[in-house]
């Protein structure tokens, strides 16, 4: 811990209370999400960037390449972009072409390998990959903010900024894949790299290498149309400009298939939340900048407007508590007290809704960067669960009594507490969520029923002898090979399981999604249904030329740049 | 695309798995499974080889999940092979959980797929000898540190030894060694290699990824238009 904290275990928030939909769908970024970390990463490592190749058209449609340079070594963003038709313009796993495709290369790619890519990169999953690619991404254009920012720089004006601030990005990206998808280098060529070792910093280099991409390929288009009088975007508008994303499904399956990774991430968030309240005295200027954060943060929610009615209401709500919580946060004497920042945690969590209680949490880690970002290191997996065959099945059966309570308590012969089921479609392995006596499938379900399966097996075990193993078990009953593996990893990573439902018909797989992309960094989640939400990415993160700015890392809940009209 | 089809391990995971939960093994065996097949892969053999055999055998019946333990080890029904999914798993949980220094393991499909199970945990200082049912010898010996070895006068591949009583037990230097040649590993050298040219897989990957296939669930326009995410065309 490079600050000295003393971590009082009573301030460690219990996983049943974590791990609960409704709360991790109220989930927001904080400054150990992967996009924080990997800028200050960027910055402290003096990382270069440099734009390789440009040879676009005079609508932008063509090959370009990007490379970040380490200190270490390089990587290149490579880009394909082309003419698509507008009613072929979707952001669903089915889609076919996109406007914007890219891989994140291994290196500087030869002529050989843009060749390559040319003939793969558009075609995403129906194209194969190397182990050179370390990530297959796709982006399709916002119509409406492209074309509005190209015309104006080619008139020499600024992007109306009100347009922008509604929008937030140029594109916005429908799939980055990592991990060896479709042929792509599989994590373990590249997990002992310092910059690799957290979660999906590859990927999220390559979405900030793709929001340079779209700026830059904005400000070619326009000054390919407007000639000398074209101007540049102001570098404040482009630091507010972010990468959209649109996430469904598949992210959920992933939250439940990495129990490890789920755990370490979730312990490090929640250890940084228990550093700061165990503070008996404020660092000095933390409450300073903690005040004028809440104050920033009621800029932002008026900024993060929504039409998803359930969505538009929380927000409303949260407005209307952040500014209560000004108002306490001006009474000195609620601040001058021991253990201050527990004191604020506290109030929140005894007067605010969940989504103003993540929120705080937020906000009271972010000024104590010296004291958490150590943590930010630790948010990865280096193992996978192991089937503990000696374990006894008295042990077990208190394992299941002790973290799985919320699961034995459901009663599942009940219609809705299995409404829904999950699978995996023929249509380009697309992820659905199908309804039960409603949709084909069911004995293709995929095999995330985790609550159920493990009320499933607390009824076996009832006749079991406590005395025999779990290798004997199994032998008799293989069926449960899978949830015990999981039941024996959450005794040691009780942070890793969902603690809800996911079959019940009130399940929402956007809670898991807003829980997954909060640890991302992502921002303005945007619901669009129960099943999929478009976010911004690096929205307020610096440019490549900003990385030494001192003020690199001060990009949390942005606002829309001032002093322009 | 490349005329020899490479595949990641990630993709050896997601795939097998399902592969065996398509000829009804259950997940938790076929997690396994498909860690087995990672294993084969980052050694260097084509996992497909063997597998597609043990994944025809349970399809088409001849081959059980069905499983009994003796005081000598594993067997299954008399009339079929025992599935190298289960044996697999079951010697594993016998050596990881009984501490057991022999297990015999009776009439498995493809014993290729048990060696891997144990390469896959890191199993150390084990031994596994067959005879298979053509008559070939075979001897894996599992050594510290990644390091294991192939003994075998065999022409045939081992990927393709069938119908096997199967000898595990703990690794004695004072024990002779089955005579023949050897084949020698070192786990970690060759997954390096891998992770920098992908896994090629040969004529049986179709079968593995028809029996994938197998977990996919038809398409319709309903399912098209209301089980998943995002809309049907995106412009802003």
């Amino acid at each position: 811990m490079p600050f000295s904290a003393k971590l009082d275990e009573a301030m460690m928030r219990r996983p049943e209370q974590v791990m609960r939909l409704d709360r991790m769908g109220s989930s927001f970024p904080t400054r150990l999400s992967f996009m924080r970390a990997l800028i200050r990463r960027m910055s402290k490592e003096q990382w270069k960037f440099e734009r390789l190749r440009q040879d676009v058209d005079t609508n932008g449609f063509g090959v370009s390449v990007y490379a970040a340079h380490t200190p270490e070594r390089t990587y290149s963003l490579v880009a394909f972009t082309q003419n698509i038709p507008a009613d072929m313009r979707t952001d669903r796993v089915i889609a076919e072409v996109w406007d914007a495709t890219f891989n994140l290369f291994d290196g500087v790619p030869t002529q050989d390998d843009i060749d390559y890519l040319a003939k793969n990169t558009p075609k995403q999953e129906g194209g194969r990959f190397r182990p050179s690619e370390l990530s297959l991404a796709r982006a399709n254009k916002s119509l409406r903010l492209f074309e509005h920012i190209v015309s104006s720089l080619a008139e020499g004006k600024q992007p109306d900024v009100d347009l922008v601030a509604s929008v937030g990005y140029i594109m916005r990206t429908t799939a980055v894949y990592g991990s060896g998808k479709f042929g792509c280098a599989d994590r373990a060529k590249i997990a002992d790299r310092e910059e690799c070792k957290v979660s999906f910093h590859m990927e999220l280099l390559a979405v900030y290498l793709i929001r340079w991409f779209t700026i830059d390929l904005v400000e070619t288009i326009a000054k390919q149309r407007g000639g000398n009088k074209a101007a540049n975007l102001e570098p404040h508008i482009r630091q507010f400009i972010g990468v959209g994303n649109s996430t469904g499904l598949g992210m959920a399956p992933f939250l439940l298939k990495h129990p490890v990774l789920i755990h370490n991430w979730v312990t490090a968030k929640e250890t940084a939340l228990a550093r700061v309240r165990s503070l008996e005295t404020p660092i000095k200027g933390s409450l300073g900048a903690f005040t004028q954060s809440v104050r920033q943060v009621s800029q932002h929610l008026k900024e993060w407007r929504v039409a998803d009615k359930i969505q538009s209401a929380r927000i409303e709500q949260l407005e209307g508590e952040v500014s209560e919580l000004s108002n306490w946060c001006d009474d000195e004497s609620n601040l001058v007290k021991p253990y201050p920042w527990n004191g604020i945690y506290q109030f929140a969590e005894d007067n605010f809704s969940l989504e103003c209680q993540e929120m705080v949490v937020s906000l009271v880690i972010e000024p104590h960067g010296a004291l958490v970002d150590d943590l930010a290191d630790t948010m990865l997996a280096t193992t996978v669960p192991q089937f503990e065959a000696g374990m006894s099945l008295a042990m077990l059966k208190s394992i299941v009594k002790d973290y799985y309570a919320w699961a034995t308590s459901i009663d599942f012969s009940l219609s809705e507490s299995q409404h829904y089921f999950w699978y995996y479609s023929e249509d380009k392995l697309e992820p659905r969520f199908g309804s039960k006596g409603v949709d084909d499938g069911v004995d293709q379900e995929m095999p995330l029923a985790i609550g159920r399966d493990a009320d499933d097996l607390n009824e076996q075990l009832k006749t079991a002898l406590d005395d025999s193993t779990v290798g004997e078990f199994v032998l008799q009953c293989p069926q449960f090979r899978h949830i015990i593996r999981r039941i024996q990893n959450t005794a040691l990573r009780p942070y890793a399981e969902v603690q809800d439902n996911l079959l019940g018909e009130t399940m929402r797989p956007l809670d898991l999604l807003r829980f997954k992309l909060a640890f991302f960094g992502a921002s303005k989640f945007d619901p669009k249904s129960d099943l999929w939400t478009r976010i911004s990415m690096y929205q307020g993160a610096p440019m490549p030329d900003q990385l030494s700015y001192a003020d690199h890392d001060d990009w949390a809940f942005p606002i829309r740049p001032k002093n322009v009209s | 695309m490349p005329e020899q089809l490479t595949i990641s391990l990630n993709e050896i995971l997601f795939i097998f798995t399902r592969a065996g939960f398509g000829v009804n093994a259950p997940i938790g065996v076929s997690e396994d499974f498909a860690r087995s097949n990672m294993w084969l892969a980052e050694n260097g053999f084509d996992p497909s080889l063997c597998s597609v055999a043990a994944l025809d055998s349970l399809d088409e019946g001849k081959s059980s999940l069905s499983i009994e333990r003796s005081d000598d080890g594993f067997s299954g029904p008399s009339s079929q092979y025992l599935s190298a999914l289960q044996a697999s798993v079951s010697v594993l949980d016998g050596i990881k959980g009984e501490q057991n220094v022999e297990f015999t393991v009776a009439n498995v499909d493809s014993p290729l797929l048990v060696v891997a199970a144990l390469g896959a945990n890191q199993v150390e200082s084990w031994k596994v000898c067959w005879c298979d049912e053509v008559g070939a010898d075979f001897q894996v010996n599992f050594m510290a540190n990644g390091q294991w070895q192939i003994i075998s006068d065999s022409a045939s591949a081992i990927e393709l030894s069938k119908g096997a009583t199967m000898q595990v037990s703990l690794l004695d230097d004072t024990q002779p060694a089955l005579e023949g040649n050897i084949q020698r590993f070192d786990s970690k050298v060759e997954k390096a290699k891998i992770l920098q040219t992908g896994i090629a897989v040969h004529q049986h990957w179709d079968a593995i990824y028809a029996y994938f296939s197998r977990c996919l669930v038809k398409s319709t326009a309903e399912s098209r238009a209301s089980g998943a995410g995002a809309g049907l065309v995106d412009t802003d």
